[in-house]
């Protein structure tokens, strides 16, 4: 029987950087749970070879994909992380692909993801990278989008985005299909000085699905980063977004959220490297646990001797909506300069009985009220997304809820 | 015509009988006010007849055109016409005013309008009421965003806890005048609790009376109000 390794050594053939990727990956080996950064991870039932087969799932997912669309400047379509089409144009936007694994910053590919045995894998097997790049002083008023399906059993896309000096740019990111697939982006952002991002990325892959995502942002001089992070789907739902800020007055918001429904696990990492001072970044994660599934949120506040006057935060917020439901909160920090402003605050808990009262008190009852409160828990993330992914993501978050309620009812 | 008749209440918190015998009738179109001094229990009143967890109801009965409240979910209290407006309003992140209005009851058709008005008519930015249900609002923003929430829901009675402290004079004014309005204009029942005469200058009571110790100890009408001006709450105190 042909393995998952013959087969993606097979893919490789004799392409010499896939294969150096490749062989990294082999000498990395699959995590265990024994290793503390995948020890929520369910990969006791967990096989590559499970995701051999490439057959084609048909996904039903048009309207959803047009409302994603809607107002976009221009639309990037990556089918399994292959480049299929761009739509749209935008001047001093470029899009192309290149082979996967470039450097970023002063590291290369190798070096930065060693001991990530997943991000190697997509360097080896990924189609291309698919690269945008916005040039100095441009600024994108409309949101690109890029529309990523996952048809097949594997998916490794690849995207770098460049944004110039001065430039200006929103993405939008949104993961449909992955049914019973395993689906590994890493996505690079690399913001040049007095640039700004902002970035919505939307995982709402089949619950089938093992989602396990890189996404790391190098930010220069006064660049600026606002990320939104959201993940519903996927049965094992893994997110780990690093901000490296290496110039003076370069400042990374994030936003993470999440919904666990059945027996999924949702599984976010973060990490807020601080390398020169004057750098701001502030974290907030907030998610909800119903049924049977769980979450941990694991964050890291590193600041390096020197990041004098570094402001970095963080906070992680979990809602408990059924007893069977289990939430762990992990801050962590390594500050090696004094002269800094650092916070971490997180709990995990039920909905707020006060609040509820005050909801019922004017006559909304409880079922209503309990559902209100959690979709007003998203709300307040949502609202700082294009309105084009806020919309499908409540949407979305409703409809879990609902089946979730239902369930327990 | 309505009427909210609490006879016999009494409530527990925790180990202590904060109220040990409430009995008083409002009328529709009235307002009552309760005065008291510090502990005599008025928020403990207003807080049981909404059904705030851990205010326990060991005897008495409240009938709201003759349905016992007390055998109601708060919510289905609130629908069948009592609305309270809390001392304190709590905040809830991620709601907001119209959706939980609508939720509660109100018109999704002509919800925001309603809310633009009725906002306007106590002198609150309605921009205030855009964003989340009382999140970064000052205290006496959100007093007034009680009585905006009580105009769009017009429920037949109105429970208002010390609505009057933290509201300077301008807002007092507008929102005394909203109240008698609304006895007007739909009939509105208020029961307003406070320990300040100064509602009583802009909000002209039908009625007033005095708890102490957990017991209605006086009524009379707004000529009570002298006397307790003058000699304090002294004369009224009761012992537990």
């Amino acid at each position: 029987m042909t393995t998952f390794l013959d087969a993606a050594s097979e893919r490789i053939g004799s392409d010499a950087a896939r294969r150096s990727f490749f062989d990294a990956f082999v000498a990395a080996g699959l995590p265990t749970t024994s290793d503390e950064v995948w020890r929520y991870a369910p990969l006791h039932d967990f096989s590559l070879d499970r995701f051999i087969s490439a057959t084609n799932v048909a996904i039903d997912d048009d309207a959803d994909e047009r409302s994603i669309r809607e107002g976009a400047s221009i639309v990037v379509t990556m089918v399994d992380g292959e480049l299929r089409e761009v739509s749209g144009q935008c001047e001093g936007v470029r899009v192309s692909t290149r082979l996967a694994g470039h450097d970023l910053g002063d590291r290369s590919y190798i070096e930065r993801y060693r001991a990530d045995a997943f991000a190697l894998l997509n360097a080896a097997l990924s189609p291309a990278t698919v690269h945008i790049s916005i040039e100095a002083s441009v600024h994108v008023a409309m949101p690109i989008v890029i529309v990523q399906r996952a048809e097949t059993s594997l998916a490794f896309a690849n995207v770098r985005v460049d944004v110039g000096t001065s430039a200006s740019a929103t993405i939008v990111e949104c993961w449909f299909g992955g049914s019973d697939a395993l689906v590994v982006p890493v996505s690079e952002y690399h913001v040049a000085a007095n640039g700004s991002l902002q970035l919505s990325s939307y995982q709402r892959l089949a619950a089938t699905s093992w989602h396990v995502a890189r996404t790391t942002t190098l930010l220069e001089r006064d660049a600026r980063m606002q990320q939104s992070v959201i993940g519903l789907g996927a049965q094992y739902d893994r997110a780990r977004n690093d901000a490296e800020l290496v110039g003076t007055g370069a400042s990374n918001e994030l936003h993470t959220t999440f919904l666990g429904s059945g027996q999924q696990v949702h599984d976010l990492r973060t990490h807020q490297f601080h390398r020169v001072g004057r750098t701001t970044s502030s974290l907030l994660s907030k998610g909800a646990v119903a049924d049977e599934s769980r979450s941990v949120y694991t964050g890291l506040i590193e600041i390096e001797n020197g990041a004098r006057r570094t402001d970095a935060r963080q906070t992680n917020h979990n809602l408990l909506l059924s007893p069977h439901a289990h939430a762990d909160s992990v801050p962590n920090l390594d500050i090696r300069e004094n002269d800094v402003v650092c916070a971490h605050a997180s709990s995990v808990g039920p909905l707020d009985e006060m609040q509820r009262w005050y909801l019922e008190s004017r006559g909304v009852d409880r079922e209503n009220a309990e559902r209100l409160m959690v979709q007003g828990f998203f709300n307040e993330m949502t609202d700082v997304m294009p309105d084009s992914v806020a919309r499908l993501v409540d949407r979305d978050v409703a409809t879990v809820l609902a089946r979730a309620t239902g369930e327990s009812a | 015509m309505s009427e909210l008749v609490i006879s016999g209440l009494r409530v527990r918190v925790g180990e202590k009988e904060i109220l040990r015998g409430i009995d008083l009738t409002v009328p529709a179109g009235e307002v009552h006010v309760i005065m008291g001094p510090n502990g005599s229990g008025k928020s403990t009143l207003a807080h049981a007849l909404t059904g705030r967890p851990g205010y326990d109801v060991i005897d008495g009965s409240v009938t709201l055109d003759g349905v016992e409240l007390l055998e109601l979910a708060p919510a289905e209290r609130a629908r069948h016409g009592l609305l309270l407006a809390l001392q304190q309003p709590l905040e809830v992140p991620g709601v907001r005013p119209a959706t939980m209005l609508v939720a509660a009851g109100a018109d999704p058709a002509t919800v925001e309008a309603r809310i633009d008005e009725e906002a306007r008519r106590v002198g609150l930015r309605p921009e205030l009421l855009h964003r989340f249900l009382n999140v970064d609002l000052s205290g006496g923003e959100r007093k007034r965003a009680e009585i905006v929430q009580m105009g769009v829901l017009r429920p037949r009675f109105v429970v208002l806890d010390e609505i009057d402290s933290g509201l300077d004079v301008d807002a007092l004014g507008s929102v005394a005048r909203r109240l008698q309005e609304a006895t007007h204009e739909w009939g509105c029942g208020v029961l307003a609790i406070t320990h300040f005469r100064r509602l009583l200058h802009e909000l002209v009571p039908t009625a007033i009376h005095v708890v102490s110790a957990g017991r209605v100890v006086a009524s009379g009408g707004p000529e009570l109000a002298e006397t307790l001006e003058e000699h304090g709450y002294e004369p009224f105190r009761q012992t537990t």
